[in-house]
């Protein structure tokens, strides 16, 4: 396993997909940061007086943590399915899943190297998410002259474990649709398709059934569960928020189980199926 | 050692899931230190026979053993150094990186890198990107990554594919230099000459079926002698009263003669002395198509 991990990371290090990808995560952060920041200085008159959409206390340090949650997603989300795909589905069209394939380790072994990679990239799109999400709250702070403090370090840690944890599941949804498909980039257009539309028209169609019967069946959906555990990172900064259908707890176990599920289906198809 | 046997197959066979039999019930053996080659048309079930023999594909039925091991087990694998249809790297890393990649894969060490680029002669350019390579540099680097293991058995799928005549040549030349010790090289082609230059022994295959499996001078059957001449018909009266009818037959314009090409200054001057013209003479080679219609038992464009 050492072996395989030391061959992925090596190949995957300065793969430009990566790389991107961090750079789209950051540049998403700080717009999102910008935008909010110019919409808390410039009040709205239209809408029934001089209220400021977005209170500037959001977007200190302290509240940092609850703020990336929502930048994160489903932008985030997007990005690891793409990653997803492109990551097991490019092996097929370069031919280089044979090459890893006739090397030593065997096929599980070199699939496991390779998730622990992948893992590791989206940790590192996470702390990406965080440093910049980080950097921006003090960069606001400094400017409105603000207190800087920091968030409480467990609100950080459930945060980022959090995110990554979302980041993983919906990147699994690629990478099994990248082994399932054998190539990148239908994986990668039913994988976004799924999550940023199928899903949504999915889950609003199944509420309106029977006034909303089958609920409990859509809160079982991977991404209801994604937002349901972004969302219980709010405070009084945010006003009232509506509480969530979806407990944190249950949100965990159900990204949990859907990320080992496509694991283990992509593991199986790998074993199984012929390389041709 | 002389005797053993590194590869050695018993009715392997493999039907794809869309009803092709790709390769029928093949029973091969590989000899261990001989370069071995594997010649059959395309579509003949080369590269899957190869695919099987690495556990890339899972046989249908039938048995192997290559290098002691089930194909595809961890321990065999060690001991096997692979190319199989075309070299399968990534794009966006440079040659060398991508041998590094291979070799932390394989658990060899980083210092080898640098040893099997120097056989292929790819070191000057093993830091460019794989993606701008041409298609013989690939092919090496190809060949270099198989060599990473210093492997006992080299499998190599027609490794000559797509190269220019001195590119062919020069792959040739290596691939017989590899072979040379203890290492068995087992190689796929289509071209007949290809392997009479390189092969100790040869199995051919044809649809999916192992048709014989001897040396090259058996595959090759008698030696003989190519003759162009003007006026042609004097020709052949010559050489029939020299060699007996049974050696002589007319081919595209051309006599055909069985005889050791040694004879080839005899002929000359027998036919030149009666006046007549020379204009080729050479040893010739049985095409493969030809070799193949023989053991097929069909008539040749029928
Ligand atoms: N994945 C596959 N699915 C279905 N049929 C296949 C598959 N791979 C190969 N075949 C078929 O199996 C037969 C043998 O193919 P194979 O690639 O082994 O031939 P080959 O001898 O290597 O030919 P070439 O000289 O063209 O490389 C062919 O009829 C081919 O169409
Ligand atoms: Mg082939």
């Amino acid at each position: 396993m050492i072996a395989t991990i030391k061959a992925e990371w090596r190949k995957s290090r300065l793969r430009p997909g990566f790389l991107i990808g961090a750079g789209v995560i950051a540049g998403i952060t700080i717009l999102v940061y910008a935008a909010n920041w110019y919409l808390a200085l410039h009040p709205l008159a239209t809408r029934g007086g001089d209220r400021a959409i977005v209170s500037l206390a959001t977007l200190y340090p302290d509240q940092f943590v609850n703020n990336v949650m929502g930048a994160a997603f489903p932008i985030g989300a997007a990005v690891a399915i793409v990653l997803g795909a492109l990551f097991a589905g490019s092996e097929y069209g370069w031919g280089t899943v044979k090459t890893m394939f006739t090397q030593r380790p065997g096929r599980l072994t070199v699939w496991g190297g390779r998730l622990f990679v992948f893992g590791i990239w989206m940790l590192i799109l996470t702390l990406v998410l965080f440093g910049v999400g980080a950097a921006s709250s003090v960069v606001v702070a400094s400017f409105q002259g603000h207190a800087i403090t920091g968030p409480a370090a467990i609100d950080l840690a459930k945060g980022i474990g959090s995110i990554w944890l979302i980041f993983t599941v919906n990147g699994a949804i690629g990478l099994a649709l990248g082994v399932l498909i054998r190539q990148s980039a239908a994986a990668l257009g039913i994988g976004l398709t799924y999550v940023l539309a199928v899903e949504i028209i999915a889950v609003r169609i199944i509420n309106l059934i029977n006034n909303g019967q089958f609920k409990n069946v859509t809160e079982q959906f991977v991404n209801q569960n994604a937002t349901a555990l972004t969302q219980s990172f709010t405070s009084a900064a945010f006003g009232a928020a509506p509480s969530p259908a979806i407990s944190a707890d249950h949100a965990v176990l159900v990204l949990a189980a859907y990320g080992v599920g496509l694991v283990i289906v992509a593991a199986g198809l790998l074993r199984l199926r012929d390389v041709t | 050692m002389e005797n053993t046997t590194i590869v050695e197959t018993h009715g392997l066979t493999k039907r794809f899931g869309s009803g092709v039999l790709a390769v029928d019930s093949v029973d091969m053996s590989v000899r261990r230190g001989e370069v071995y080659g594997f010649l059959g048309p395309n579509g003949a079930g080369k590269t899957t026979t190869l695919r099987m023999l690495v556990g890339l594909i899972r046989p249908t039925s039938g048995t192997a053993t290559v290098a002691g091991h089930a194909p595809g087990d961890p321990k065999g694998l060690a001991r096997i150094g692979s190319l199989i249809e075309s070299p399968g790297f990534y794009p966006y890393l440079s040659g060398r990186e991508n041998l590094r990649v291979v070799a932390d894969m394989a658990s060899v060490k980083q210092k080898r890198v640098d040893e099997v680029l120097d056989i292929v002669e790819l070191s000057t350019r093993a830091g460019r990107r794989f993606g701008t390579y041409s298609t013989g540099m690939k092919q090496r680097l190809g060949v270099a990554a198989a060599l990473l293991k210093d492997p006992d058995l080299l499998i190599l799928d027609e490794p000559t594919n797509g190269l220019d005549p001195q590119g062919m040549a020069e792959m040739r030349k290596l691939i017989k230099d590899i072979g040379q010790g203890e290492r068995t090289v087992l190689l796929s082609s289509h071209l007949l000459g290809e392997v009479e230059q390189i092969c100790d022994r040869v199995g051919v295959i044809s649809n999916g079926k192992l048709i014989t499996q001897s040396t090259v001078q058996e595959l090759l059957g008698e030696e003989g002698v190519l003759v162009r001449a003007q006026p042609i018909e004097q020709a052949q009266d010559i050489l029939t009263r020299i060699y007996g009818a049974d050696a002589i037959s007319r081919q595209d314009g051309a006599i055909r003669l069985k005889t050791k090409p040694e004879n080839s200054v005899e002929i000359n001057r027998s036919l030149t002395t009666a006046g007549i013209g020379v204009s080729e003479l050479r040893p010739f080679e049985r095409s493969l198509e030809e070799v193949f219609f023989q053991l097929t038992g069909e008539k040749q464009g029928s």
